[in-house]
């Protein structure tokens, strides 16, 4: 026989047990050819063009599930962030496109669209600020659209007025949102070095540089590398790096074979795949099981970061050597909401909003789905913002902030929203004011660290 | 799935073709676009598009008499040809995998996919249909 029957049981146990899944194919889509002075006009070629390119993408993704007997949790699409085409448009006029946006995805059938997003990391153009003031409005009105700000990089430096701006969105989204516990927050990212062909929403868009069309893979499989940890027993940390690695290979070898396939199908590039461990509140699907199956008796205790650096640096090195394109995000994701044992964590009191910072120091992106109290000052997620964009800007690594003030919500209490974004403990945050510092504004001048021509 | 230009042009030749040259314009566009729907509905999934024709069948389940005579006669009721099997027994519980090349079966992989589905049922056993491919690459550099 060609394979061992331990290799072919490891697959299926993989698949079956172990929640190995594919968690996202991301068809990104370039709007660019799109524009036009009639918002009408640009609505209709919008809609016509996703739901002509991406009209069997859900059906060619199936099918390949149902060839390789991997689920493919999420099929996306990503477009070009809408203000650089439109940049002609008003703030009711990208609600509108917002709309449009969110019609063209349920049509083909997927449940998120990303792309409703802006690049001001130096500054704005009248279109972004357009965009930027739409957004609440824009999230509130739709189910399906992700929207995306990056306000900073390593090149530019940090745009305060831009960190400003949408933490003053975000409370407003958060407002606006707020009977279904301020959902239209967790489809609001504001970046630090966005990479321009993540597959994973939020945060996902179809960057300027890509082609026409092109598939993204993200992978998953937290479950499959704690059972790898836990199979292994009591090795140092060198060989435990070197279990991470090897399973990290096979997922990500995996998904290369299922992205290029769908992307075959489908006529378009294959882009990227993203190694990303990325959690779901599922049992035994957890980042912070596997810290805590490396030896840690809750995530939050002292080494919680270097152990998080540890798997974080594994996956990478095993990812590569499986793939011959590895982009995105490619790291260990760290959300509260949609991982079991980081809300285990919060709720025992052993993880904190500084702690969870140390990690994205380390990890693939940043504070994501944390709900904190509904009154936290606006001035307060700026300072939140730039603390995380100060560590992207001089780490030269992406950085993200998913926060969630939920409305009328304190300390203490829950907010649930169901599937894979689970359910958020609302974290207490400082009450000690940022605001003479944030309002400042301006721009912090990119570091020595960019200048490395 | 992306028609490049010379797609159409292919397209519109053979409508010419096939109409002579007297067509009238409405006519020569609702062939030609018609034909171009046909061309991206159509789920070009077919054998070609994959590195080989082999599948993997993995059952398992409670052992009884049988199972392996009712899975192997579905696959060679269609045409399916057993290139290799392993089985192992623990007690009363069994694992079972073959090697299977489908290349030549008039079924399509779905088709056999949900005719072992039914039969699993019956059974009372799972049965798993996955192309070779996916354990090449995840085992195999």
């Amino acid at each position: 026989m060609p394979y061992e029957f331990e290799e072919i049981l490891e697959t299926i146990r993989m698949t079956q047990v172990e929640h190995f899944d594919i968690r996202t194919v991301t068809l990104g889509i370039n709007l660019r050819d799109c524009a036009d002075r009639d918002v009408n006009v640009i609505s209709q070629k919008i809609y016509d063009k996703i739901t002509r390119i991406a009209r069997n993408h859900v059906k060619i993704a199936q099918e390949i599930e149902q060839r390789f007997g991997i689920a493919i949790a999420n099929k996306r699409i990503a477009v070009t962030p809408v203000s650089i085409p439109f940049d002609n448009l008003k703030k009711d006029e990208f609600i509108k496109i917002a709309e449009t946006l969110d019609r063209a995805a349920e049509a083909v059938g997927v449940d998120y669209i990303g792309g409703f997003g802006a690049l001001v990391q130096k500054g704005f153009t009248n279109g972004e600020k357009e965009l930027i003031l739409a957004i609440p409005e824009a999230l509130a009105k739709t189910k399906r659209v992700c929207s995306s700000v990056n306000v900073a990089s390593t090149k530019a430096g940090i745009n305060m007025d831009a960190i400003n701006l949408m933490s003053h969105q975000i409370k407003e989204t958060a407002r606006l949102t707020a009977k279904d516990g301020s959902i239209g927050c967790a489809k609001l990212v504001v970046f630090c070095n966005v990479p321009e062909d993540n597959p994973f929403v939020a945060g996902a868009f179809h960057g300027v540089s890509e082609a026409e069309a092109s598939i993204n893979v993200g992978i998953s499989g937290p479950g499959v590398v704690l059972q790898a940890i836990r199979e292994a027993g009591r090795v140092d940390l060198g060989q435990l790096s070197e279990i991470i690695k090897k399973t990290a290979f096979k997922i990500t070898r995996a998904g290369e074979l299922i992205g290029r396939k769908v992307a075959e199908l489908l006529g378009v590039e294959f882009g990227i795949v993203d190694i990303s461990l990325a959690p779901t509140p599922a049992e035994g699907d957890s980042v912070a099981d596997i810290l805590e199956a490396m030896g840690l008796e809750s995530v939050g205790a002292p080494g919680t970061t270097a152990a998080l650096a540890l798997l974080n640096d594994s996956v990478k090195k095993g990812g590569l050597m499986a793939s011959s394109y590895v982009g995105g995000l490619s790291g260990a994701f760290i959300p509260v909401s949609e991982d079991a044992g980081m809300i285990r964590a919060v709720q025992k009191g052993h993880l904190s909003l500084e702690k969870l910072e140390a990690m994205t120091c380390v990890c693939s992106v940043g504070l994501d789905m944390i709900a904190v109290p509904g009154d936290t000052p606006e001035e307060t997620i700026a300072g939140i913002i730039a603390d995380e964009c100060a560590i992207g800007v001089i780490n030269d690594k992406t950085t993200a902030v998913r926060i969630i003030p939920a409305f009328g919500k304190k300390v203490g209490d829950m907010v649930e929203y169901g599937g894979l974004l689970g359910s958020a403990p609302i974290m207490p945050v400082r009450n000690i004011s940022s605001k003479e510092f944030v309002l400042r504004g301006g721009r912090i001048p990119a570091p020595v660290r960019s200048l490395t021509n | 799935m992306n028609i490049s230009e010379q797609k159409i042009r292919e397209i519109t030749i053979e409508v010419l073709k096939e109409f002579g040259e007297d067509i009238s314009p409405e006519k020569l566009r609702e062939e030609v676009y018609n034909r171009i729907q046909r061309q991206i509905e159509k789920p070009s999934m077919t054998q070609n598009s994959m590195d080989s024709g082999r599948v993997i069948i993995t059952s398992y389940g409670i052992n009884k008499p049988g199972v392996v005579s009712k899975i192997s006669t579905i696959l060679a009721q269609n045409n399916c040809d057993i290139q290799d099997i392993t089985q192992k027994i623990l007690q009363e519980f069994f694992t079972m995998i073959m090697i299977v090349d489908i290349s030549s079966s008039p079924l399509s992989f779905k088709e056999l996919h949900d005719l072992l589905a039914r039969a699993a049922e019956e059974m009372n056993i799972k049965i798993m249909v996955q192309h070779e491919d996916v354990f090449r690459t995840m085992h195999r550099i």
